[in-house]
């Protein structure tokens, strides 16, 4: 009982994260090669990601003056700790839930607000100015896209008439909310972007403030903060394909191997995204955001809210 | 088995709340203080899903997590020192608050010792999230919906009242460029300068044409 009910769950979202975390490091490198015509044969290679690993670990890892260790030390396992968190609402198949907590949505939420406070965590602690800067920067930008993560999610709960990952799932089952809500996913995965401060949205660690909270990182500790950063992404993915697209329905293959084929798509357009979205000024993607994505969530909610009533 | 497992993460919970809770008042950082209350207030919420609170437990999580975060950014954002990870004591007048949290722990303990609970267990099958969802939309739905919009309203308001910026500074001291001298005449753009040009050639032409 303790071995299915407990650790095989901790077991499968462990090793999901880890070799997800692996394989967008694989597949970032190699899209990123593929836009920029760099020597494929080197970053196509299936190892790259454990070289990359090896470069990490054999690298020092430099430390600031007087920082706050222990949260230095924390931030990364916890922003780990909250990929792992939304990842195990997400139900595998019918019977295979790791916790099929009855408010699952809004323990999605609390992840994503959780990591607010881990990824300013990581930036404070650090004692330093740039870090400090795009720590502030994250948490300012946060709310802009928290708020349409809340209302897009608070669409997919509607026609499901329940907060709980599994009966999501289960109103899909006629027709995907990626048809029914078309306006759902796009800006969930604009909201994915943010959260793992990703592509255009690394507005945490972006080059204009010398790679912000990572200025001060180096070796393994920027290998277990980036390896938390990819762990989150695929998490996110994941939810993306359970509230979007069906989660582990469909036909013919077992739902675990559908709902790896539906995350790793939602992986490859975020990365896509991540290498084609044009990067934006905070401030103006602040405007963007409350501007034209807010409102765009608004009506994303009331199309929900009148399909639902018909 | 379940039982025992609920009694332990019982206990942890309270006591992380309860140590977290007293290292907030010993700390030295703003910052470390608030985020020492938020895990306390994540060990509350957790003692909450063990309630069966499931939904009030998990807005918990996120409800203090916005609230601590905005906390120690202001806080920060005010404060005469970096970061906020230079030491600095962070109780003032600890003997009125020392009476003060003994006056109200003894209260709330008389409260839950000698306090008449009632006594209406609730069903089995009872779907606490549901029930308060049709609490929230059902008899109460007017006074959390006026709560709501006005609350939505102030945001607004104050949104409107404190963000005037214009393309030149403040939007309501006009948007005129600043001169290029001090006091000097508003430097212009190209554009305009050329709008300028035209203007003045059409005005010469006119003139040509009212000379002939």
């Amino acid at each position: 009982m303790i071995l299915n009910e407990l650790l095989l769950p901790i077991f499968v979202v462990l090793i999901t994260l880890i070799l997800g975390a692996g394989v967008v490091d694989y597949l970032h490198h190699a899209t990123s090669a593929l836009g920029k015509q760099m020597s494929l044969r080197r970053s196509l290679n299936p190892l790259a990601p454990l070289y990359r690993l090896g470069l990490a670990l054999s690298q020092q890892s430099v430390i600031t003056e007087h920082p706050d260790r222990l949260n230095l030390r924390l931030a990364p396992a916890l922003y780990f700790a909250l990929a792992a968190l939304g990842l195990a609402v997400v139900p595998w198949s019918a019977d295979f839930i790791p916790a099929d907590l009855v408010t699952g949505m809004v323990l999605w939420g609390a992840v994503e607000v959780l990591a607010t406070v881990v990824i300013f965590l990581c930036g404070w602690s650090a004692n330093a100015h740039l870090p400090l800067l795009g720590a502030y920067r994250y948490v300012s930008l946060g709310l802009s896209y928290m708020l349409v993560s809340m209302f897009v999610l608070i669409g997919v709960a509607l026609p499901a008439e329940s907060l709980q990952l599994s009966a999501v799932v289960e109103s899909q089952r006629e027709i995907w909310n990626v048809l029914r809500q078309p306006m759902g996913l796009p800006l969930f995965l604009i909201v994915g972007l943010g959260l793992t401060f990703w592509g255009p949205l690394d507005f945490a660690s972006s080059p204009d403030l010398d790679r912000g909270i990572s200025a001060d990182q180096s070796g393994a500790s920027r290998l277990v903060w980036q390896l938390a950063r990819y762990a989150m992404l695929v998490a996110f993915s994941f939810m993306a394909a359970t509230v979007f697209l069906g989660g582990w329905l469909g036909p013919w293959l077992p739902g675990p191997l559908w709902l790896v084929l539906k995350a790793t798509l939602v992986l490859l357009i975020l990365l896509w995204m991540g290498h084609n979205l044009p990067v934006m000024t905070p401030d103006k993607f602040i405007s963007v955001a409350w501007v034209l994505l807010l409102p765009l969530s608004f009506v994303d909610l009331i199309w929900a809210g009148a399909l639902a009533l018909w | 088995m379940v039982g025992i497992w609920t009694d332990i993460t019982f206990y942890l919970c309270a006591a992380i709340a309860v140590f977290s809770g007293w290292r907030v008042f010993r700390t030295d950082s703003m910052v470390r203080a608030s985020f020492l209350l938020l895990i306390s207030f994540l060990a509350v919420g957790v003692i909450m899903l063990l309630l069966a609170a499931v939904y009030l437990g998990t807005a918990l999580f996120f409800m203090m997590a916005v609230e601590m975060m905005v906390m120690a950014l202001f806080m920060v954002m005010f404060m005469m020192n970096p970061a906020g990870l230079n030491p600095m004591n962070m109780v003032h007048q600890p003997w009125v608050a020392a009476l003060l949290g003994f006056a109200v722990f003894t209260g709330l303990s008389l409260v839950a010792v000698y306090g008449e609970f009632p006594a209406n267990p609730a069903p089995a099958d009872l779907d606490p999230v549901r029930s308060l969802g049709r609490e929230l939309l059902g008899d109460s739905m007017l006074v959390f919906e006026s709560a709501g919009i006005a609350l939505l309203a102030t945001m607004i308001g104050t949104v409107v009242l404190s963000s005037h910026r214009g393309r030149y500074g403040p939007a309501n001291e006009g948007s005129e460029p600043p001169g290029l001298d001090p006091g000097g005449p508003p430097a212009k753009s190209a554009a305009q300068k050329q709008q300028q040009r035209e203007e003045q050639k059409e005005q010469e032409e006119d003139k040509q044409d009212h000379d002939q």
